[in-house]
């Protein structure tokens, strides 16, 4: 368990060095910042001046040492925009990008869980089609479509949630609940979809095999045969799934954030991007490679917990 | 769902949007939010829009486009390098320090200082030294003549001296100006609040307080208007001119913008450019009608314009700059006489989304040109990759669409910055865009920039857009017009240099 441990911290590591080497080459060849930092009249010798000291004047290898020595260290360089570190400024944006993941998530989990459940129970009746149909709808409908339709229903029409923004929540730093509701709705869909499906597959499967079959003949009733036997047996693929969505949920709200006004890290990254901030990228790419990694990580060790076949080494 | 959930979910809401429609706030939304709280060390304009209630400029840029005395009570030349400025009396900053000539002298040492360059120091270099003459009297020298000085000073905000250099840091977190507003708070990414300055100077404002929200979003922004979240939104898009006026919550406002859209023609893309004719260019521009492109593709929001100026600019001749008419029987004609009776093809790159439906206008153009027998092909770009090719001189295509702001108001920056051809013996080497050589027209620019006397700069402006008439080098489009959604409550006219002060706001 230890060697196991010890390997797996080592290919963090890994991955957290080639995705950061990777987004550096790649930024580098999307352009040069200067020209979108610069107003379009400044001087030629101004912008020379800007590269200079901004250190872009030198060889790419160059600049991929320094600023991997400097990471090392912690230094992710200072925003070009911001004119702060870049670190920070990321951070900073985590709490609320976590609270939308985690509410996302909670919502995806719990509705996507409890439609699977009656879906499967319901085989073969409008019941089981009409949430076998919202789930396909779920996962085909595009984010953005879905947040535009959601604040002209919920917030223009009815007006009854708040169109965007964090507002202000009883907890400092936690945002009103009611500005939470619409954007973990139009975040957490897509995975409350593919969590229904699969839950609904293998509770179908479980009221299919042998134990449950020997539950029901020793005269259990139907529900505990269902929550007991059925739903904890099918649990399994539905952690896995929900260990990669919660990644999803995390690194692909960019659109939502942005809709919505939501202060997280994804509506950052998306404002770098196109502003070439690279250091902000940069230091986005990296913080969301150590999250990803270590969730990984994580799930995996669960499986362990949930299914005692399962041995490292 | 039953009724009490409906009745918990709406107390939800009346708790998230409380402070929206508060009688004495109003709430205003941009695309992006304040980067950095140093109004002498950014360049953008959203930052600047909420800074400029903060602090002060010691000229104000007025709606007409002239610069007026703010905290400086005045400014005069004494020679062409030397200028004298007299500063207001008994104005003080938000923490009660006072405003001297040495609070303003020691904002422009800050920014000239070479050691530690600003991000507005660039436009600066020009000044030498800065000499403190008397308590309310200051004395600058410049390296060259500086006749945009008056007009530069628009954009330079004076912060208190003492607060700066003793606590540093703190001012770049509570930062402290002699503005009409306070700092209160700035939470990154989601609101940034003023509250009004009892004392100013210039009498205390009507509106309490101020909220500044980042909203991102075009079509989230003007939900929040018509909902009544916000009270202002810029950036509105002519798409969503209709849902905003039919809401009966809020109206449309415009102002012509400082901003002029043109197509840069590129007579250098290859070797015997039908472009490097005068007489071909002449034809582009009378094949382009201007007038069906704002109406139809611009929502009517803007004005055809005939040259890279426009009515707020110093140096602008309403004669020199009118439209070419639409008249593509001439352009033809002209087309025959140049040699291409059957037209020709060209490129034409384009930005998608920097400029108002820029790539709409840049394919209605292409339509128009067809009907005169010149196709043109279009390439639209990501604006990254395009400006680069544009500012390096290395466009690809035969013409370029191209706006041109001009923080400025003054034509040494819509005509030097863009048509300097660099062949004045002995003078700077190309500086600009454009790609036509013109001794008479370089000779205008670069005297223009050498004299500080405001009748003889127009003469030569005037010379150097009769040229430029003459040689019709590019196609000019229009100007720009700037939308905002206005919530029917306040009181407010939009201004050209896109400011958004909420001191000449008010709420009914």
């Amino acid at each position: 368990m230890a060697a196991y441990l010890i390997r797996r911290l080592v290919l963090v590591l890994v991955v957290v060095w080639g995705t950061a080497t990777l987004a550096f080459f790649l930024l580098f060849l999307s352009g040069d910042p200067v020209n979108l930092l610069l107003p379009l009249d400044a001087t030629p010798e101004v912008r020379e001046q800007f590269r200079e000291a901004n250190g872009f004047d030198r060889p790419v290898w160059q600049q991929y040492l320094s600023y991997m020595g400097r990471a090392i260290q912690g230094d992710l360089g200072i925003s070009l925009r911001n004119q702060t570190p870049a670190l920070g400024l990321v951070l900073e944006r985590m709490p609320a990008s976590m609270v939308l993941a985690g509410a996302a998530l909670l919502f995806a989990v719990i509705f996507g869980v409890l439609a699977g459940v009656i879906a499967a129970v319901r085989k073969g009746t409008t019941l089981e089609f009409v949430v076998l149909f919202f789930a396909l709808l779920g996962q085909s409908l595009p984010v953005f479509w879905l947040a535009l339709m959601l604040i002209l229903v919920f917030g223009l029409e009815l007006r009854w949630l708040p169109i965007s923004g964090y507002g202000v929540g009883p907890i400092p730093g936690l945002p009103a609940f009611a500005n939470l509701i619409l954007p973990a709705l139009a975040v957490g869909t897509f995975s409350m979809a593919a969590i229904t499906r699969l839950t609904r597959g293998g509770v179908l499967r479980e009221l299919r095999s042998d134990h449950v079959r020997t539950a029901r003949a020793k005269g259990l009733g139907e529900r505990a045969v269902i929550y007991k036997h059925a739903l904890r047996n099918a649990a399994i693929p539905v952690v896995t799934v929900i260990g990669l969505q919660l990644g999803n949920l995390l690194s692909g709200a960019v659109i939502t954030e942005t809709i919505f006004a939501w202060p997280g890290v994804g509506r950052l990254v998306l404002t770098a991007v196109t502003q070439q901030d690279f250091p902000v990228v940069q230091a986005a790419v990296i913080v969301f490679a150590v999250l990803l990694a270590v969730i990984n990580l994580v799930v995996d060790l669960l499986y362990g917990v949930l299914d005692p076949r399962v041995r490292y080494a | 769902m039953n009724r009490s959930w409906i009745g918990f979910l709406a107390s939800l809401a009346l708790v998230g949007t409380a402070w929206a429609q508060r009688p004495d706030t109003i709430v205003i939304a941009q695309g992006v939010d304040v980067t950095v709280l140093d109004p002498n060390n950014q360049l953008e304009t959203p930052t600047a829009n909420v800074l400029a209630n903060i602090f002060d400029t010691l000229y104000m840029r007025m709606p007409d486009g002239s610069a007026r005395p703010w905290l400086a009570t005045g400014v005069r030349a004494i020679n062409p390098t030397t200028w004298e400025m007299t500063i207001r009396q008994g104005v003080k900053f938000h923490n009660g320090e006072d405003l001297t000539a040495e609070t303003v002298k020691w904002n422009f040492d800050r920014v000239i200082d070479p050691a530690r360059p600003l991000r507005i120091s660039n436009s600066w270099a020009n000044l030498a030294s800065v000499q403190v003459v008397n308590p309310t009297t200051l004395r600058f020298t410049t390296r060259n003549p500086f006749p945009v000085f008056v007009t530069r000073l628009t954009g330079f905000f004076i912060l208190p001296q003492k607060y700066v250099t003793e606590n540093g840091n703190r001012f770049l977190q509570e930062p402290v100006g002699t503005g009409p507003y306070r700092f209160v708070r700035w939470v990154r990414d989601q609101q940034f609040e003023l509250e009004a300055n009892p004392n100013y100077w210039g009498g205390a404002p009507k509106i309490r307080r101020v909220i500044f929200r980042p909203i991102p979003e075009a079509s989230s922004r003007v939900a929040e208007l018509i909902s009544g979240g916000v009270d202002i939104i810029t950036n509105l898009v002519p798409e969503a001119v209709n849902a905003v006026r039919a809401s009966g919550a809020a109206d449309v406002r415009s102002v012509p913008s400082i901003r002029n859209i043109f197509l840069i023609l590129n007579t250098q893309n290859k070797p015997d450019s039908p472009l490097a004719n005068p007489r071909v260019r002449l034809a582009l521009n009378y094949a382009v009608d201007k007038r069906t492109i704002v109406k139809n593709v611009l929502g009517g929001f803007g004005q055809p314009t005939g040259c890279s100026l426009n009515s707020y600019i110093f140096g602008y001749d309403a004669r020199s700059c009118q439209p070419y008419e639409y008249n593509p029987t001439r352009a033809r004609q002209l087309l025959a006489e140049a040699g291409y009776p059957n037209g020709f093809t060209m490129t034409l790159g384009s930005p998608n989304g920097r400029y108002l439906n820029d790539r709409q206008v840049a394919e209605a153009v292409v339509g128009q040109l067809g009907q005169i027998g010149v196709r043109v092909e279009l390439r639209v770009q990501e604006w990254s990759t395009y400006v680069g090719q544009v500012l390096e001189r290395r466009i690809p295509t035969d013409a370029v669409l191209l706006g041109w702001g001009n923080n400025e108001f003054d034509a040494d920056n819509s005509l030097y910055s863009l048509f300097f051809g660099g062949t004045v013996r002995g003078g700077p080497r190309q500086v600009a865009f454009s790609y036509i050589r013109s001794v008479p027209l370089d000779n205008a620019l670069l005297q223009a920039q050498r004299t500080t006397d405001p009748e003889q700069r127009k003469r030569l402006y005037l010379d150097a857009l009769r040229v430029l008439r003459a040689e019709s080098p590019w196609i000019f489009l229009h100007q720009q017009e700037d939308l905002y959604g206005v919530a029917r409550r306040v009181d407010w006219k939009p201004r050209p240099d896109e400011r958004l002060f909420v001191a000449d706001m008010a709420l009914r």
